[in-house]
């Protein structure tokens, strides 16, 4: 019994040492071959109900190939720590899906994607090029789209009917909008007019950009802040600030919520929203939202695929032949990236796509592709400033934080968001 | 291989080999991890640890000026200076309750420990919906006894004590158990003896049973103090940080100097130090205190 003992603790030592060993020597890639072809990673965060059609379409994906590729998929809600710590070791994914905007963290870590349209049939005059040019750095490709995110404005056809307005019609200008809002505030319902969260950056980023521009330009090869003074971003917050003190906008973080709830008559968000409302049973309409004084502006976050480095020539080729069998159509005329935009209501990047019939009538697939397609991409800053995500993160929260809980005059709040951008843009002047 | 094992087949020896598995993971997941982070501190590292320039101690010298990190730790004081006391006290008053083991009691042990094994996600997500200032569950019924709108997760001034008691409903049970063990080994002729002079149930627990339970009472002070110095997940899932940055504990704002924005892990590491010492510093007090008493 004592020798029994000690073997099972010497054998529990080997055990141990074995596993750590094989656990620091792995591979510098996470890509096996096997006997008959190759088996490619591929990291994302949709951890959604969207996710659970993504596995099924790259099970499909599996099954249907005849060159022997297997694509093993890692869905991780911390996807950004995954994929950072596994660069920072030499290894991760062959493909990842991401915004766009994470080519300025992990630029280094991507591929160039642009010979996909000489390497595959896919062809480069099919995508909308605003979209192209957003994933894209000179001439380097470093992402091919998947999906595009914008804003749209959605509105409750009950609580309008409520409150004297036509359901059919939604505000056209955000006079409108602000005036509708303070018609279907109905207090003694708990019903807010407007819903705008505070803490949703992104959809604030792009509220601003309408009313103001971009809050980051390039002159003379400088990058610029245009926070202090500018009048747009002014009269946003000015009014924004009204509607939350008049209890016309709830100060809440989850508008979403509310909205899929029948308690919040317009909210403006993206394509994710119709979700919540369908399986609520909320009457509503869809609409693009209002275009502010900067003028027509286009403001979206594109997801889309890229090969990192970890990848060889033949896994990039493979993760060519998984991205080329998501935008190819087959006998039936209908393609993944068809049924993924019909399934979650994300418009589509293709004019192909936007040609079908069943995209076409689809009434919401409708409105969010009337967007002009032309009208600049660009999202809050020039599409090349590598800053973003600490505008998006650091100063438009701090904006909207004192704007919603502080008296500090708009002006003033302004002047200091001025000043921690100048800051963020010595690191890039 | 007879050899090796006639050496190890010794008392002295094979120690070693049953510390060896604990040890080889502290050193892996604990040692080396710390060391690099104090490597870390005096460099400026990107996410993905391509480039790194040697800075000295420039990162603290920024954490000091950086008014969001002073801010975070002054609200990570606030979190600890309210879950800790009520929930080492809370517990220890629930454990006198359920601490004889009939069928009632160890229910309740069953309930108190529920949310320990939850997870914190889940309970995040939970109790964002059950407070949410509109369709939230709780604030529909105060509105409807006439406690008007209460915007529980929206109020700079109240959201730090919502997640305070989220943290203490969610944990308190552990404590509460650990508790019931320490009060269950306390001989039973402490207890009859004092029936015997008459002391009465409030007298024995504070004559008998809490001296009794003193190192457990210090254990608990303990973690719980480490604990709520390091709280994340709970602020992450429900505030987030907000209102106006009124909840944003040190490693909330750590994790998103870390991963989300203007990623800098040599930034972050340092601030992981700065934490670390922190921690360090209030538990050898604790420590040093508890042996004294002991």
């Amino acid at each position: 019994m004592k020798n029994w003992k000690k073997l099972l603790a010497i054998g529990t030592s080997i055990t141990m040492a074995i596993s750590m060993a094989a656990c620091g020597g792995s591979s510098k890639d996470s890509t096996k071959k096997n006997e008959k072809g190759t088996t490619i990673s591929f990291w994302n965060s949709f951890t959604g109900s969207d996710g659970d059609m993504l596995v099924e379409l790259v099970d499909r994906f599996n099954k249907e190939n005849q060159d022997g590729i297997t694509v093993e998929m890692d869905i991780s809600p911390d996807f950004d720590s995954q994929l950072s710590t596994a660069f920072a070791a030499n290894t991760g994914p062959t493909f990842i899906l991401s915004s766009s905007v994470a080519r300025f963290t992990y630029g280094d870590h991507m591929q160039d994607l642009s010979d996909i349209f000489e390497k595959t049939d896919l062809k480069k005059e099919d995508f909308i090029q605003s979209y192209l040019d957003y994933c894209s750095e000179g001439d380097m490709l470093y992402f091919v789209p998947f999906q595009v995110v914008g804003d749209y404005m959605y509105w409750n056809k009950d609580l309008f009917q409520e409150a004297g307005l036509d359901p059919e019609t939604p505000p056209a200008t955000w006079e409108e909008m602000k005036n509708y809002a303070q018609k279907i505030t109905n207090e003694n319902k708990n019903v807010y007019g407007l819903g705008i969260s505070y803490e949703s950056s992104y959809q604030v980023a792009r509220i601003l950009q309408r009313f103001g521009g971009l809050a980051v330009t390039e002159e003379n090869g400088i990058w610029k802040a245009n926070f202090a003074g500018n009048k747009g971003y002014e009269k946003f917050l000015t009014n924004y600030k009204e509607l939350l003190h008049n209890g016309d906008n709830p100060v809440e973080a989850d508008t979403d919520s509310m909205m899929s709830a029948g308690q919040i008559g317009i909210t403006l968000g993206g394509p994710w929203v119709t979700a919540g409302l369908d399986s609520a049973g909320i009457n509503y309409g869809i609409s693009l939202v209002p275009q502010g004084e900067a003028g027509d502006m286009n403001p979206v976050e594109v997801i889309g695929f890229s090969v990192t480095t970890i990848a060889s020539e033949k896994e990039k080729e493979a993760a060519y032949k998984f991205i080329e069998w998501w935008n190819k159509e087959n006998e039936e005329g209908s393609s993944p990236a068809l049924e993924w935009s019909l399934a979650n209501g994300f418009p589509a990047y293709t004019y192909s796509v936007q040609e079908k019939d069943s995209y076409k009538q689809n009434e919401k697939l409708k409105v969010m592709s009337s967007t002009n397609p032309d009208a600049p991409s660009d999202f809050i800053v020039d599409t090349s400033f590598e800053g973003i995500g600490q505008i998006i993160n650091d100063v438009i929260p701090e904006i909207m934080n004192s704007v919603a809980f502080e008296d500090t005059a708009i002006p003033e709040i302004l002047e200091k968001a001025q000043a921690k951008t100048d800051k963020i843009l010595e690191q890039y002047n | 291989m007879k050899k090796m094992i006639q050496y190890w087949n010794h008392p002295s020896r094979s120690a070693y080999l049953f510390l060896a598995p604990s040890v080889i993971l502290l050193i892996l997941f604990s040692v080396i991890p710390l060391v690099i982070a104090f490597g870390l501190s005096l460099f400026d590292v990107s996410i993905t640890m391509d480039t790194a320039k040697f800075i000295g101690f420039h990162n603290f010298i920024e954490a000091f000026q950086d008014s969001r990190f002073t801010n975070s730790l002054k609200v990570t004081a606030i979190f600890t200076g309210l879950e800790v006391p009520i929930q080492v006290l809370g517990a220890l008053v629930i454990a006198a309750l359920i601490t004889k083991n009939n069928k009632r009691n160890k229910i309740f042990r069953g309930i108190y420990f529920l949310p320990v094994i939850c997870s914190a996600t889940a309970i995040g997500i939970m109790w964002r919906m059950i407070l949410h200032s509109n369709i939230g569950f709780i604030t529909a019924v105060l509105q409807s006894m006439g406690f008007g709108k209460i915007n529980f997760l929206n109020t700079p001034g109240l959201t730090i004590f919502v997640v305070a008691f989220l943290s203490i409903w969610r944990s308190f049970g552990i404590s509460a158990i650990i508790y019931v063990t320490a009060i269950q080994q306390v001989s039973r002729s402490f207890y009859e003896a004092a029936e015997i002079d008459g002391a009465g149930k409030i007298l024995q627990f504070f004559h008998i049973t809490a001296p009794s339970i003193r190192p457990t009472f210090w254990y608990i002070l303990m973690t719980r103090f480490a604990g709520a110095l390091q709280i994340f997940d709970i602020i992450y899932i429900t505030t987030n940080g907000g209102p106006n940055y009124t909840t944003e504990s040190t490693v909330t704002y750590i994790y998103s100097r870390a991963f989300s924005s203007n990623s800098n892990m040599g930034y972050a590491s340092a601030m992981s130090v700065i934490l670390f010492v922190i921690i360090m510093a209030v538990t050898v007090l604790m420590y040093r205190r508890m042996n004294k008493e002991g």
